[in-house]
């Protein structure tokens, strides 16, 4: 019952000493640098996705005015209707229409929603489609059997496997190491009640919950998927967060904690926590990963929100139907889970022994 | 401690009360009833009549508002043990599970089995090597495999040992004229038959629990009766086994519990490559046509493995660690 | 019997299934032709009423008959083949690739000769046919899928049939005559007298009538046979072998309400008492296992979502050991269930079954491999089946015929059939496949893109861009109404999707949102039932008769999901039901083709080749609009090569 200004600053600068600390540490080792690099890459290619792969100009000048045609890969509205007029084909009618108009283009004239055909692109051919669509110089990662420019779609789809895993693995994180720490700590009734929780919703079949979804939301789209990710997702971390704590909190340190009067939220989140970490983040770090798959797998259910929507996964399955053939449809998006997973998972190691206050001792 | 399991399981019948019941309520949301496929798949110049709607509707007990149909269904559960039928293929929902449970046990348990024989060895070795090129290599190797997908290294699989090589049978669980093999015979003929899928079953999620020991290891190692056993000179190798590994047990136990109903959950996907008659299938089709009592059995069945899961890892705790106790 | 009559059953399937990727996976087709719906009275309880049959003397004495065709379905092809020449001998056939038309021609030509002399048949070969999904039943009354067609097909005893054109024909193999009388109100079929059970049983009339009267009480969960036997007052056998068919009303239809599956009356009379269900006794469940069969073939194994066995019955086939009916091809016939198709394509290519229905993708990549033509060969040929988008003509936007036509103008249909669908189906114009007998003679066009068009059918409907967001839009009851839809489509379809996909591309063009939204399949066909949609990807099969297209198209009926209604069209229909001459008749239907051509209720897209791989040692593969096996003599005409 103290003052809590004073509380409440002292919790700041031992916090900020604390991940200054751990920031450094992290910052030491190169393989967890790399792993965070490749994610923030993966982060810029998400949000400029549509200047990287795309048949819409980033910037233009048309009949005397600026335009960004590309926004509307984002939201349809971002692009002006006044293209309507050349029916949204830029590459050929926008200098037919004005011959004064320019434009910047994304790196790749490809598009994810669409084949793109002959002549739309001076000194390009068609998309081949069918088993026909090798990787080439046209198309790097090659296209899928309608022609779909793969790299495109992957460009376009990692924004979805980004959202998807930190949404929904945020969602389950939270609730489950909670709802695990609180059941937990106190034990008795709370655990009695909590546990049936994480029993129940484990044993819901999740089929069985995104179809009852579907009853209700008229319009499903990736955030709905998301949150049902993220409600199934975490009684895992709830069940591995409450055994930690069931042994921790009979540990000294927590028990002169509580001796020198500390709240229980207290000691739960500020002295427990850090130390009852290790057995979730592995879990956490190949979640945040696994959804990409589990989102592919859910969007086969219909879940997956409206159609077109790029994404690794749906790649992936669709290799299935000619995987002899179409090798590329399969590499191309393995290798960048691949990537995403171990990055992931090098981050979580590396976060874990950042943020251990002995580490700094042991000379490691 | 028997208190405790009287306790638990008298707790457990009220959960699973609590379960079925909002299964039941939930699958009776979904969109779709067992007649919409059924009339789906009518010759499209017939149309089901509304009376003869009705009357199916009646012969399946839908005619009820859901939770009369629930308490129903409790009903024949509790009072005469019965699952009831299912829907789409008029059989007993009990004996449909049975037929599957024996090979989806195989798959399933093999691979579980196989998972934890070689993640626990795997994950003490990447403690012990942790950041060496050797650990790296070989983490690395393992997170390729997760992810590769299940039906890329299942096809691959097929045309290299069964088609090309002709070592092992394309699919299924057993060869003709199973009946007349000797015992030795029949038990190789399954081996054989069981050998990709638990491969494809297995490799995927080795990754996952050997970083999951080795993350729940680098916990322990640092602790500081670990670097006392050290100083103490106990070699390397025991400090791991015997010091470091047995503090790691809480979130291993947990993680058992976890899996125990994976047991007899089967794979879908697998289990159509390989045409295994499993359980995955049977829940994806009833899910798909409605079948309402089959999803309802399958679903007793996986919360009663779950919560003796859940029950095992409670258990399990005191043993793992005495600090831990029932409360 | 049925595996040459296999099926009197039409319609095959729409179910997009196959468009849900499942390909023939999904049970499909369901038996016997029925009526479309509407017409006649619902009974409460009772299904059928009593009815007072008059003495056989006395129905003779007023009814002039008239002979129907009682033929062997193998005659038929015979004398059809007899009038072609081989275009290249089976043994040049089998060593084309078939990557073109012209090889595939030849592959047809080929693979459909049936058999020159006893000699060059292997009588007691074993074939090894797919399944792509189990049967739930083996009681006949109880068909619904496809799979259930292929099994039963095998060991059901059937009376009639419909051979290639669709012409239906009742066989030699179980029928001695049949007539029907000049005002069509009934039936006469005298049965032959030297059929039995397998248990050894005798098949007689009556067989046939408690059949009928199983079908028609109400407490008998059958799923798809009641339709179209409920048309029928009354059927009465005279005696052991000869039936009357009494019908309600006398319409150029009423044969197509005859056909049934029969069970055995000495098996079921007594347990049905016990349970109606026909399946859930001790005693029923032992009858799925080991079923009684009337047909050519009986089960001798069952063995659940693996394989389904089944021998030739000899005393089917001998009496006394002299042949009484021309024999059938196989010793053996056994289905394999493979579900997956790489699976399957790899079981085929490794010789564990010799046929095997392709995918789309997997003929297009077979093209230049080795391993499928070591063992096999392929062929493709047309199936009247055809895909669409449903506009659903309740809601605003597709209300107007000019919106209609505006959808099939803005689609990019090349783009479909060259990519899509990789250059390998034909386009659709209408409901009937423009060799149907029913089509207009001069063919109508398929619709081509052209925006043109489409923006000013919309600029003439009212849906213009007045608030400049780029979406058009239209004041509806003093609301502005955007001009923005969805569209539903089986989520396990990949092509289907990318169909819709471009559509919604194509309409963003010329400032109409689409959106696609991918459905799971039980969804999708709960939303289309209701009518809970703006607009859906789908597919129809052809029915045997072109009648059955009323419930489609007529207003209020069962499977008019898009809610069409045009008061000329219900006329047609009607017209269509009553007119005995099969040339007018013709003019009634292609007269509906051309109004639903331009009223639009689908924006029709293409048919759906079928795509067949099968062993090389297998020949008597003949097509029908409804695919090798489910028409007369369908699979009865597949043999296997003495080997040499």
């Amino acid at each position: 019952m103290s003052q809590p200004s004073a509380e409440t600053n002292s919790k700041n600068t031992v916090a900020a000493g604390f991940w200054s600390e751990a920031w450094k540490r992290f910052r030491r080792r190169k393989l967890a640098m790399a792993a965070l690099i490749y994610v923030a890459a993966l982060s810029c290619v998400a949000l400029f996705a549509p200047a990287i792969a795309g048949t819409k100009p980033i910037i233009c000048k048309y009949k005397g005015s600026i335009y960004f045609p590309a926004l509307g890969y984002l939201r349809r509205q971002w692009e002006n209707p006044i293209f309507l007029e050349i029916r949204k084909e830029y590459s050929t009618r926008m200098k037919e229409e004005d011959p004064d108009s320019w434009a910047v283009w994304p790196l790749v004239y490809q598009d994810p929603y669409r084949r793109v055909k002959e002549g739309e692109w001076p000194g390009q051919p068609g998309n081949p489609s069918g088993i026909m669509g090798a990787p080439s110089r046209h198309n790097l990662f090659g296209t899928d059997q309608q022609g779909y420019d793969v790299f495109a779609q992957m460009v376009h789809g990692t924004k979805t496997a980004m959202l998807v895993g930190f949404v929904s693995m945020g969602i389950a994180s939270v609730l489950g190491i909670s709802i695990g720490a609180l059941a937990g700590y106190f034990g008795g009734v709370i655990d009695i009640v909590l546990s049936r929780l994480i029993e129940l919703v484990m044993c819901i079949p999740t089929l069985v919950l995104i179809l009852s979804v579907l009853a209700v939301v008229e319009e499903p789209n990736i955030w709905h998927m998301m949150v049902v990710i993220g409600i199934t997702g975490w009684t895992g971390l709830a069940r591995l967060t409450r055994g930690e704590f069931m042994k921790l909190k009979e540990l000294e340190y927590v028990t002169a904690a509580r001796a020198l009067g500390l709240s229980g939220t207290r000691i739960m989140f500020r002295h427990i926590l850090r130390n009852a970490l290790a057995p979730v983040l592995v879990p956490i770090a190949f979640g945040i990963a696994g959804a990409i798959l589990i989102e592919s797998g859910l969007s086969f259910l219909g879940v997956g929100g409206e159609a077109p929507n790029p994404s690794w996964g749906s790649l992936l399955s669709a290799a299935r139907n000619t995987l002899e053939e179409t090798w590329w449809l399969v590499v191309f998006p393995g290798t960048a889970i691949f990537l995403t997973v171990l990055a992931y998972n090098l981050i979580g190691e590396g976060l874990q022994e950042a943020t251990d206050p002995r580490l700094t001792q042991s000379g490691h | 401690m028997i208190s405790y399991l009287i306790r638990r399981c008298l707790i457990g019948l009220i959960t699973l009360l609590l379960i079925t019941f909002v299964v039941y309520s939930l699958i009776r949301f979904m969109p779709g009833s067992p007649m919409t496929n059924e009339m789906a798949m009518l010759d499209p110049s017939k149309s089901i009549s509304k009376e003869d709607y009705e009357r199916r509707l009646k012969s399946f007990g839908l005619d009820k508002p859901w939770y009369e149909a629930y308490f129903v269904w409790l009903g024949n559960v509790t009072l005469k043990g019965d699952l009831g039928r299912s829907i789409t293929q008029r059989k007993p929902v009990a004996s449909l599970i049975g037929e599957r449970a024996g090979a989806t046990l195989l798959l399933s348990g093999s691979s579980l089995l196989l998972t934890y024989l070689l993640s626990i060895p795997m994950g003490l070795w990447f403690t012990v090597r942790s950041g060496k090129a050797d650990e790296r290599t070989l983490s690395t190797a393992l997170y390729t495999l997760y992810s590769l997908p299940s039906f890329v290294a299942a096809l691959y699989l097929q045309i290299l040992l069964a088609v090309k090589l002709g070592w092992l049978p394309l699919m299924g669980l057993k060869s003709e004229g199973f009946e007349s093999f000797s015992i030795f015979g029949k038990a190789l003929d399954i081996l054989q038959h069981s050998l990709m899928p638990i491969i494809c079953f297995t490799y995927g999620s080795l990754a996952y629990f050997s970083r999951f020991i080795k993350s729940n290891m680098d916990e322990v190692i640092r602790q500081d009766y670990i670097r006392t056993a050290r100083a103490k000179g106990v070699s390397p190798a025991r400090v791991i086994t015997h010091h470091a590994f047995r503090n790691t047990m809480i979130p291993l136990v947990t993680m058992i519990g976890l899996t125990l109903p994976g047991l007899l959950s089967g794979a879908i996907i697998l289990e159509q490559i390989f045409n295994w008659p499993g359980m995955g299938q049977l829940f994806f089709a009833s899910i798909g046509g409605r079948d309402y009592e089959t999803i309802m059995g399958l679903t007793l069945m996986f919360s009663v493995l779950t919560l003796l899961g859940q029950l095992l890892a409670d258990v399990l705790y005191a043993f793992a660690d005495p600090r831990v106790s029932f409360s | 019997m049925f595996p040459r009559l296999r099926s009197l059953f039409f319609l095959i399937p729409l179910t997009l299934a196959f468009l849900a990727g499942c390909k023939s996976s999904d049970p499909e087709v369901p038996p016997k032709p029925g009526e479309s719906s509407g017409a006649g009275t619902q009974e409460e309880e009772v299904l059928l009423q009593p009815f007072d049959a008059p003495p056989l003397e006395e129905l003779e004495a007023k009814v002039t008959w008239e002979d129907q065709l009682v033929v062997d379905p193998m005659d038929l092809l015979r004398e059809k083949q007899a009038q072609t020449e081989p275009l290249v001998t089976v043994e040049e056939a089998l060593q084309l690739r078939n990557n073109s038309m012209d090889e595939n021609a030849k592959t047809l030509n080929a693979s459909r000769r049936v058999a020159g002399s006893d000699a060059e048949v292997e009588w007691d070969a074993t074939i090894v046919r797919h399944l792509s999904a189990d049967i739930k039943s083996s009681n006949p009354l109880m068909i619904n899928s496809t799979a259930e067609f292929d099994v039963l097909g095998l060991i059901g005893f059937e009376i009639f049939g419909f051979d290639w054109n669709m012409t239906p024909l009742a066989t030699s193999d179980t029928v001695k005559s049949w007539q029907t009388s000049k005002d069509r109100m009934y039936d006469k079929v005298v049965l032959r007298d030297d059929l039995t059970w397998s248990d050894g049983t005798p098949i007689t009339a009556h067989d046939v009538v408690f059949s009928f009267q199983t079908i028609m009480n109400p407490k008998v969960p059958v799923p798809a046979v009641r339709q179209g036997a409920d048309k029928l007052r009354w059927i009465e056998a005279y005696d052991d072998y000869t039936l009357v068919y009494f019908h309600s009303e006398p319409l150029a239809t009423n044969m197509w309400n005859l056909n049934f599956p029969t069970i055995p009356k000495h098996i079921y009379e007594e347990s049905i008492k016990e349970d109606v269900t026909l399946q859930d006794s001790d005693y029923h469940v032992k009858m799925e296992d080991h079923p009684v069969c009337g047909g050519p073939y009986k089960m001798v194994k069952r063995e659940q979502g693996q394989e389904i066995v089944c021998v030739r019955r000899d005393e089917y086939f001998f009496k006394d050991g002299q042949p009484i009916r021309p024999l059938h091809h196989f010793k053996e016939v056994r289905f394999k269930i493979i579900k997956d198709p790489n699976t399957s394509l790899l079981a085929l290519k490794a010789g564990e079954i010799e046929d095997l229905e392709l995918t789309a993708e997997q003929w297009i990549k077979e093209t230049d491999k080795n391993e499928l033509y070591e063992k096999n060969t392929r062929v493709t040929a047309t199936e009247w089946i055809e895909f669409h988008f449903i506009w659903n003509c309740k809601t605003p936007f597709f209300s107007d015929v000019r919106t209609r036509k505006a959808m099939s103008y803005a689609f990019d249909h090349d783009e479909m059939l060259t990519n899509i669908f990789y250059g390998l189906y034909e386009p659709a114009s209408g409901p009937w496949h423009s060799e149907h007998w029913v089509a207009p003679k001069t063919p109508l066009p398929p619709y081509k893109q052209d925006f043109e068009k489409a923006e000013q059918l919309l600029d003439e409907a009212g849906w213009i861009d007045s608030d400049g967001d780029g979406i058009r839009d239209k004041e509806i009851g003093g609301k502005s109404v955007k001009f923005e839809f969805t569209i539903n489509v089986a989520e396990s379809s990949d092509n289907g999707k990318k169909a819709c996909e471009l559509l919604k591309s194509c309409l963003d063009r010329i400032g109409v949102v689409c959106h696609v939204r991918p459905l799971e399949f039980t969804v999708l066909q709960e939303k289309e039932f209701n009518h809970q949609f703006h607009a859906a990807m789908g597919g129809w099969g052809a029915g045997a008769d072109p009648y059955t297209t009323k419930n489609i198209f007529g207003t209020d009926e069962d499977r008019n999901f898009g809610s069409y209604s045009n008061p000329e069209v219900d006329r047609l229909f009607e017209a269509g039901e009553k007119e005995f001459d099969r040339q007018k008749r013709a003019e009634i239907y292609s007269r509906i083709h051309t109004i639903l051509y331009e009223d639009q209720p689908y924006t029709w897209l293409f048919y759906r080749n079928a795509f067949y791989g099968y062993n090389k040692a297998v020949r008597g593969y003949n097509f029908s609009p409804r695919g090798p096996y489910h028409y007369s003599p369908g699979f009865s005409s597949i043999w296997k090569a003495v080997s040499n």
